[in-house]
């Protein structure tokens, strides 16, 4: 079975093909309140297309905040508000033009916690996104196929497909919830700090996946692994929040740079482990 | 007999390794051949003791007060001796223990002995007859009369009303459950109060609601269909708190997964949350119906009652097996309150089988989907395999409910 080339959902005239979907997202002046607690302050950013960025701080900086905001999970919180906005390749996520459903198709989320659908198998667990949006594919064979090889999933379970996916184990389950997400062609990936629940092999895969998959989607991912952070990603930013004051972007720009001669020296600090 | 040993001391040959047994120094709960003899001796002294005093001493007399002081005596004798053999705390543990099986033993035997009650009785006058005929051909003064007669019509009526109240209970409970766990709209504090006061109604007032709405305003004569919706009132609190309990253990995980996938709300409740409850909002279900079946005060003035077949539930008055042991059993015909028995016997097997069916449905899912899988794992006993899923089985009510009848339905 050769894989992407029979791509199934591209053969519908109106979608790009793969190498192309991936598509820039930039978020400009997001600000983000709790309960009329202003925890975001200000935060611009570029996520440019096809690159991995790493969203990188201490704990209660806002980063997962600031992920979710850019697909609209945000917005679920009772008593959560937002200003600023987010564009996906030039349209604005939060514009009339976007329902909240599209937005989240096209900007996918993978979570820190393993949360495969327990009542469905595993070949229907990647599929679900699609049977909920009621988008109708040619071949689900070669979808199920493609989604769990690009996750790095499909040696361990192609021939137990009709299994729950609740009898994985949690490294594959999570495996299972990135090729779930990547089954309905996102545009952008979000990944929510997707290895802090998992052992190093685990991490060490999806890690692998998140290079090989990075090509046909932009990535965004929380992480508080500083190593894997200089692994995975292409650019970073360094979110902090002080004693009572709302998070904002320290520094943001290239990885390496980041890791290596940062211009703000609480940067420094941060990626050696000495404070955080 | 709680020993004070070392723990025995295991001579490990060099380069091998043997599992090494550790005595604890202390355990009152180590029971022995001269444990049971204490107990033995405890009961027969105390026995002896109670009944001088009792009988002979103060010319007491009466079953229960002899056995009260018998139990009191025995406790304080077996306290004292098993200290003076043993120790304090080990004696209070024993007279623990003894109070807590007693416990235990009295409500089980309670349950049994009701249990035991109807099958002896109900079991020499069963036959199959009974179940497909009525009461038409009843004359008093036949002896034989019971292999004519049946309750085949309290049967249909039950089965009727119950399932009548079932179809319109269970889809209005599990939309509640919705509104109440997933929607959590406006007015959810309120539907939530106004539940949890239904789930206190007395039985006998749904019935006198709907009497009165409905026979009162001559809108219908007694029928099968208004004891359903009677029953309805009655299961609707039931099933929307056990199902809303069962929604609110799926874990929030899974609807934000489904979101964000770029489903609707709808579609997460109907593809992710619902089929997530299945099996606790299955068994939710059956033990409403449970509830149900055992309802008599709410028949008395709906369905009416009837000793004649009727299987019209929307024309006529109707039987049900509940109100069927009420009218017999009151009867001055000994056929009829032999039959008012072997009625309970039916009910109490229907009861059963639907706790047995909730227990079933209850249970952890197999690591197999699809419905032919699930129904042959029902059948190979034992052979389920444990696998840790994300949502295990949801227990359907926070207590275990008693294998009764009519056991008194939970007014929180």
């Amino acid at each position: 079975m050769t894989l992407a080339t029979t791509d199934p959902i591209a053969r519908t005239p109106e979608r790009e093909a793969p190498a192309h979907r991936a598509a820039e997202l930039v978020a400009t002046g997001v600000c983000a309140w709790f309960g009329g607690r202003l925890v975001l302050d200000d935060v611009t950013l570029s996520m440019p297309r096809s690159m991995v960025t790493a969203l990188i701080g201490p704990s209660g900086c806002g980063k997962s905040t600031f992920l979710r905001i850019l697909n609209r999970m945000h917005e679920l919180v009772p008593g959560a508000q937002l200003a600023g906005s987010v564009e996906l390749d030039g349209v604005d996520v939060y514009s009339g033009r976007l329902r909240a459903t599209d937005a989240r198709r096209q900007i996918g989320m993978v979570f820190q916690k393993p949360n495969p659908f327990p009542a469905m198998s595993i070949y229907d667990n990647v599929l679900s996104g699609l049977k909920f949006s009621h988008i109708s594919v040619d071949d689900r064979d070669d979808l199920v196929e493609m989604s769990l090889t690009k996750a790095g999933l499909w040696n361990e379970v192609k021939n137990r497909l009709r299994e729950l996916g609740g009898a994985l184990s949690g490294g594959q389950q999570q495996r299972l919830c990135i090729a779930r997400a990547l089954a309905v062609q996102p545009r952008v990936l979000l990944m929510d700090e997707p290895c802090s629940a998992l052992d190093p092999t685990s991490t060490a895969r999806i890690e692998q996946t998140i290079t090989e998959i990075a090509d046909e989607v932009t990535v965004v991912i929380v992480t508080h692994n500083m190593q894997q952070a200089q692994r995975v990603s292409h650019l970073c930013a360094f979110f902090l929040a002080s004693e009572n004051e709302p998070g904002r972007i320290v520094e943001s720009g290239p990885t390496d740079v980041i890791f290596s001669d940062p211009h703000d020296p609480r940067t420094l600090d941060y990626v050696h482990g000495r404070f955080g | 007999m709680t020993t004070i040993a070392p723990p025995p001391t295991v001579e490990a040959p060099p380069g091998e390794r043997v599992p090494r047994r550790i005595g604890s120094p202390l355990r009152p709960r180590d029971f022995g051949l001269a444990d049971a003899g204490v107990l033995a001796a405890a009961l027969v002294s105390s026995f002896a003791l109670i009944w001088v005093v009792f009988y002979q001493f103060t010319l007491l007399s009466g079953a229960f007060g002899f056995f009260l002081c018998w139990y009191a005596a025995f406790l304080g004798l077996y306290w004292m001796v098993t200290a003076q053999a043993i120790d304090r705390f080990a004696a209070t543990d024993r007279v623990v223990s003894v109070v807590m099986v007693t416990g235990a033993a009295l409500v089980l035997g309670l349950v049994v002995f009701i249990a035991a009650w109807v099958v002896v009785k109900a079991v020499p006058h069963l036959s199959w007859s009974i179940l497909f005929r009525d009461q038409k051909d009843f004359i008093p003064a036949d002896p034989h009369i019971l292999h004519k007669i049946g309750v085949a019509h309290e049967i249909v009526g039950t089965f009727e009303e119950v399932g009548l109240a079932a179809l319109i209970g269970v889809p209005v409970a599990v939309i509640t459950a919705v509104f109440l766990t997933e929607v959590r709209g406006f007015g959810t504090r309120m539907v939530r109060t106004v539940v949890t006061a239904m789930s206190g109604l007395p039985a006998i007032l749904a019935g006198l609601f709907i009497f009165s709405v409905f026979v009162e305003n001559q809108l219908s004569r007694y029928a099968g269909f208004l004891a359903a919706l009677a029953l309805f009132i009655l299961i609707l609190p039931s099933v929307t708190r056990t199902t809303e309990e069962v929604l609110r253990i799926v874990p929030g995980g899974l609807r934000e997964a489904s979101l964000a996938l770029g489903s609707s709300e709808f579609r997460t409740v109907w593809s992710v949350v619902l089929p997530t409850a299945r099996s606790g909002m299955i068994t939710a279900s059956l033990l409403g119906i449970a509830i149900a079946v055992g309802e008599t005060a709410p028949l008395l003035f709906t369905s009416f009652g009837s000793s004649v077949m009727n299987a019209n539930p929307f024309h006529g008055s109707q039987g049900a097996l509940p109100l069927g042991i009420y009218d017999n059993v009151r009867q001055a015909q000994p056929v009829l309150i032999e039959l008012a028995y072997v009625t309970a016997f039916i009910l109490f097997a229907l009861v059963a089988t639907l706790f047995v069916l909730a227990r079933l449905f209850g249970r952890p899912r197999t690591t197999k989907v699809g419905t032919m899988a699930r129904i042959r794992s029902l059948f190979e006993r034992g052979n389920h395999a444990t696998v840790p899923t994300t949502l295990q089985s949801v227990p359907a009510a926070p207590h275990d409910p008693p294998f009764l009848p009519d056991s008194p339905r939970p007014r929180p």
